[in-house]
Order: structure tokens, then sequence, then C-alpha cells
């Protein structure tokens, strides 16, 4: 190999590299201008990426429930038309997508996010805009807590509420023996390890280790075999989507699902799917299961056999949370007169409701974040799913959205002073 | 100091699976001075065979499988596409390499969706062996024994056959390989069909541990082309030692800083590159044995 040819090589090959990191930044982006009589509303969801899945079923809610209200007249006589943006599940992506929609193409209000992380950075960027955000799929607590703004809503349960929420069963199911955590290297991930730490410890569990991994990670082995040389009581996955699946199915290759219990304190039916029958037995929360509510809330059943007719197959628990985002939303736009944030904001402080869920909902006028029911479940295998991969739990309880919501006197929120 | 040995055997296994990958890679550059970014997607496809085959045929009969029919494809993406570009600058490569990988990609996504699959394996790779300090996965330790049989096959048809001399002569001389009577064209193509094979046939090896997916290749692909910069282009051995390297540096990242076991390849690119510019092995040895 000649010196001229090996060093062009070398400069081609490191530049390849650094192409090819750069390259896990493209997106895809689907923009449809707003013409006068039409409202903006900006989705900004993963679509590639760890939380592919669930962005990619949120889309689905939030096209359904636009597809429904224009169906009727639209919002006061508007029809709703989108501004997609796939945020990768990277903060930068996320608010660079929020401002395109925004500022060129009028948004009147940005829904989405399948992560803590881009949660936080867009609802800045909204607060900063004086638009609304309807936060979507955001579990951490920082969202509606050191986060919060003024033109930010989130329904969606928060991490203080899912650990409050399995705090029983933490302690008759799993002990207070030695606890191993992998986590998510992120807001998420620390805000949902806190929270379960603050449950356990005090009850004399004991904290091994917590591994925090990058969010994408494929590979867990590393993080698994020194689960294994811990030899834990419980082991702790605070991954989500694509994340989870990979450690929980590398864990049960690990011998881990047998050796310990398996805690995931944040699931849907696509992880669930995806991790199949390493899931049986595992304990999780979930702010709603379709097939709990199906035939106990009429709004429900409508929904999710409109999903089903629509799409094939049942809906995830964030697209839940999307669907009801756009129609609570639509509904402050009509109590206001205006899709103006000022006047969204005062109609959505406070406000009940009863949507898919249990009766008497409302947002808090403090923090905003959405006060409703959290679940906590149990997997179970496939052959008791009934031939419906997604049927994936059962409900062991169901805990009131007041009773494990973070208290005021506790709360690092501090609502801006004005939209 | 369990805790460290458990890491070095863990990372060992997995750098393995960085050195099929980038093996092939640097194979393909060394010979056809293509910088194959659709790398990523043949491992990609590799694991949608596996997945689709391995309930019908098994899981071992589909790795084979996903070799043949990666090969095919290398050969029709030469035939249509890669041909035209050989000559071309790098960029036009980088290009047309990345557009392949984006259309082989967003076509498995719409075939088969977006979401995270996993392939069926025997009840005889789903159990963990003791290994006295650690007991570890049934399907790693298969899948690190098949990497290095097939580094072993590749080794011994570059240095022991007819065709391999062709090669190696081709990676250092093209043009005096074809004035010497060596079909250099037919050489190359058979190499493409080759490392795109392997890629393939590591995607599907590995499927049943790092799940299906359309973007399941990009993450490998990435520290894949670290290993070859690390190890010097073109060089055989110096693509198996980074790749071991580079998966036993995570291992021991992830042991006292877990958050920083992605970062810390580029680390240690940066500061062997600043050392050594030719990466660990630059010359290739192969060359030396010509």
């Amino acid at each position: 190999m000649s010196d001229r040819f090996s060093k062009a090589s070398r400069g081609k090959f490191v530049a390849g590299a650094v192409a090819v990191a750069a390259a896990a930044k493209y997106s895809s982006i689907n923009v449809i201008a707003a013409p006068t009589k039409e409202l903006v509303v900006g989705i900004n969801v993963p679509l590639t990426g760890p939380y592919s899945d669930q962005g990619a079923d949120q889309l689905r809610a939030y096209r359904l429930a636009i597809e429904e209200i224009n169906a009727h007249g639209g919002v006061m006589g508007m029809m709703l038309k989108e501004s997609l943006g796939d945020d990768e599940t990277k903060a930068p992506t996320a608010v660079a997508n929020a401002e395109r929609m925004i500022d060129r193409d009028g948004a009147v209000m940005i829904t989405g996010g399948s992560s803590t992380g881009t949660a936080v950075a867009v609802s800045a960027k909204c607060q900063q805009k004086n638009t609304i955000f309807m936060a979507t799929l955001t579990h951490g607590d920082e969202t509606t807590d050191s986060g919060c703004h003024k033109v930010t809503f989130r329904r969606y349960n928060n991490a203080h509420m899912s650990a409050q929420a399995m705090a029983k069963t933490l302690l008759t199911k799993y002990g207070t023996g030695t606890w191993f955590h992998i986590t998510a290297d992120y807001s998420w991930g620390w805000s949902v390890r806190d929270n379960i730490r603050a449950v356990v410890e005090p009850k004399g569990a004991k904290t091994a280790k917590v591994v925090l991994l990058p969010l994408g990670t494929t590979d867990f082995s590393s993080a698994l075999s020194q689960a294994q040389a811990a030899k834990p009581d419980v082991l702790v996955i605070t991954e989500f989507g694509k994340d989870m699946v990979n450690c929980l199915n590398q864990a049960a290759q690990f011998g881990l699902t047998k050796s310990c219990k398996i805690l995931v304190p944040l699931a849907d039916e696509y992880m669930a799917k995806g991790t199949g029958d390493n899931f049986a037995g595992v304990v999780t929360t979930a702010p709603y299961y379709y097939k709990h509510y199906y035939d106990k809330n009429p709004l429900s059943k409508k929904f999710i056999d409109a999903f089903r007719a629509k799409y094939g197959v049942p809906p995830s628990n964030g697209a839940e949370c999307a669907y009801m985002d756009i129609y609570l939303w639509k509904g402050a736009v009509e109590r206001a007169g205006s899709p103006s944030a000022a006047g969204v904001v005062s109609k959505l402080e406070g406000f009940k409701f009863t949507a898919t869920k249990e009766p008497n909902e409302y947002w808090r006028t403090w923090d905003h974040q959405g006060i409703n029911s959290c679940m906590v479940l149990e997997g179970v295998p496939i052959s008791e799913r009934g031939g419906d991969v997604f049927a994936y739990a059962k409900v062991l309880e169901i805990h009131p959205g007041d009773a494990i919501s973070i208290p005021e006197s506790t709360s690092k929120c501090k609502l801006d002073a004005t939209v | 100091m369990e805790a460290v040995a458990i890491q070095l055997f863990d990372g060992t296994i997995r750098g393995l699976i960085y050195v099929a990958i980038a093996l092939s890679l640097t194979i393909i550059f060394g010979m056809l001075r293509l910088v194959n970014f659709a790398h990523g997607a043949f491992f990609a496809v590799g694991a949608y065979v596996a997945l689709l085959l391995a309930p019908k045929i098994g899981y071992y009969a589909s790795i084979p499988a996903a070799l043949i029919v990666l090969a095919i494809l290398a050969l029709l993406l030469d035939r249509i596409v890669l041909r035209l570009f050989y000559a071309k600058d790098p960029t036009s490569q980088i290009l047309v390499t990345f557009g392949i990988a984006l259309v082989i990609q967003e076509s498995l996504r719409l075939i088969f969706g977006g979401t995270t699959q996993t392939t069926q394996m025997p009840a005889s790779l789903m159990q963990s062996i003791p290994l006295g300090f650690i007991s570890y996965p049934a399907i790693r330790l298969f899948v690190a024994v098949s990497i290095i049989v097939l580094v072993g096959v590749v080794w011994w048809i570059l240095v022991g056959t007819n065709y391999g001399l062709i090669v190696r002569a081709g990676i250092r001389d093209r043009t005096m390989v074809a004035l010497l009577g060596g079909n250099v064209t037919v050489a190359s193509r058979v190499v493409l069909v080759v490392g795109a094979g392997i890629a393939g046939l590591v995607g599907a090896l590995s499927s049943p541990i790092f799940g299906v997916d359309p973007n399941v290749g990009f993450s490998f692909l990435v520290p894949a082309f670290v290993v070859v910069v690390i190890g010097g282009l073109g060089s055989f051995w110096g693509a198996v030692i980074a790749g071991i390297f580079i998966g036993i540096l995570q291992g021991l990242t992830t042991l006292v800083m877990p958050a920083a076991s992605d970062v810390v390849i580029y680390l240690a690119m940066a500061l062997i590159l600043l050392v050594r510019p030719q990466g660990l092995m630059g010359e290739s040895e192969l060359i030396r044995q010509a």
C-alpha cells in the first residue's frame, strides 16, 4: 500500500466514520402548510431511534383524533392540519422541529414527546414561543416538576406516581433484599431510579449498584454480567422502548429472569410484545391499558374500536394519551373561543373531565400535571394472551391519581408568571 | 478482580462481533477502495433473513441462507449501481452507499414495520453455561465460536489460495495485478459479494441477541468503522486486535463509568491516531507476506 494511498484512504475512512455518526441525525420531515381557516398542530414524535415504536403509535392516535375532529367540522369551524417532525428522541432535534412548526408552519399547539429529555427541552421552547405544549409520553417528574412551564400540560403519569403506586407491591412481591439497577442515563431514568429508591430503601432494601447506560444501547452484556456477579434479589430495568426489549431479552439469556425478580417501572404494549414470554411475571406500571378499559368506559371502547378498525392493532398507552391530548386541547380552545395560549391555559388549569379512564380527572393549576389513575400490572406469558400479543398483563392494582402525585409542598415547580 | 475478569471475557466476546464486521469492511475497502456505508443495512437484511427463516428451517440453517441472500443482493447492487462508482471520488461513493443503506432500511421498515422482533433460536442456546467465574449465555458463546471459525476461514482463503493471492496483491496495487494478467474486476466482485455475505451472516448469527429492526446494523457500523481505523486500513490482524480491544475497552468502561461506554471508543481512536496515524497495524501483514 503506497503512502499516498494510505493517507488518502485513512482520511477517507476517518471521514466515513464521522459521516456515519453524523448520519444518525437524519430525519424525516413531513410538513403540511397552514392555509387560512386551518389550525396547525405540531406533532413532534420519534419515528426513528429507540422509542420509534412508541412514536409511531402516538402518531396513529393523533391522526385518528384529527380525522375524527375534521369529520365533525373541525375546531370552531377550522380544520386541523398536522405539521410532523421526527424528534429522533434527541432534544436538539425536537427543539428544532418545534421551532420550525411554530415559526414556519404557524402551529398553535405542539404535542408529542416519547422522552422526558425531549419534552423538557420542547417545553422551554414553547414557553419562549408562547405556544401550548401538550406533552404526551413523558414519564420523568421533571416535565411538570423542576422543568414545568405555564404553557405545558402533561396528562401521562410521572415516575413519582409509578413508584408510589407500586410501593405496596414492591415490598410484598419484591421484598427488601439487594437491588441492582440498569438505568437509562437521562432525566427520565434518573427520575425513576430516585423514586424507586426513595420507596424501597427506607424499608431496608439495599442498592447493590446503579449502572447508567446511554440511550440507544444495543448490547447490555456488560451491565448484565455485573448484575449476575452481584447476585441481586431484584433487577430493576429502567429502560424504555427498544432499549428495554433488548435489555430484558438479554437478561433472560444471562439467566437473570430465573435467578432474580425483574422490575420494569414503565412499559407499554410494544415493549411487552417485543419481550414475549420474558415479560411474564414482570411487574410494571402504565397509565392506561386498553384491555382493562375497553368494557369499563364507553369512550375507551369507541376509541379502541376506531383505532383497531383503522390500524388493525389496539392502542398503546402512549397512543391513548396522544388521542386524548388532541381532544382536551380542542375543548379548551372552544371554551376559550380562541386558540391563543393564554386562553387555552386559563381553560385547562383546574379543568375537570371524564375521558377514557375513571371519572373526574383534572389538571392541577400549580404544575399542570394531569391527575388520573396509575395501574400496577403484572406481565403474562404469550400463551395467556388469548391470541393477542398486545394483551400483555393482568391488573394488580389501580391507584387514584390524587393519592400518589407529588404534593405541592415538595414540588419544585415554579410556573412562569405569564404565558 | 472477578468483575474485571468478567468484563475482559464479555468484552472479548462482544469485540468478536466488531471484528467480523470490520474485517469485511476493511477487505472491501482495500480491494475496491469503496467506503461501504451500506454494510450496516446488509447486517440488518441478514438479521431479517434469520427472523423469517428460523421458524421454517431452523436458526442454524438460516445463517448460511443469510450469507447467500446477501451475496446475491451485493451482486445485484454491483451490477446495477456500485460498478458505476468504483472509480468515482469518495464523496460520490459515500453518498451512493448511504443512499443504498437508506433504501434498504426504509424498505425493511415498510415491509416489516419498525418494531423490534426476536429470532427464534434452539432451546439448547437459550440457557446460560456456567464457566466458573460467570454463567454466560450459550447463544453468545455460539456466536463467538462461529466468528472465530469465520475469521480462520477468511484468513486461510487470503493466505492459502491463489484467489487470496490476487486479492492481497490487488489491495497493494490493482494496476500491477491487472498488467500481470490477474482478473481484478472479478476478484473485486467476489470480495464485495463475500464481504456483504459476511455482514449478513453476522446479522443472522447475532439476531437472537440484539433483536431485529431496520436500524439494527447501524449500531454496529459505527464501532466497526472505528475498529478499521484503529486497526489500520487493509490490515487483517489489525481489525482482529482492534475489534477485541474496543470490545474490552467498552466493557471495562461500563464497570467504572458506564455512561462513557459509547464515547470511549472515539477517544481511543483519537489517541491511537495521534500516536500511530497509520493505525495499530497500518502496514498490512497480508502485504508483507505476499
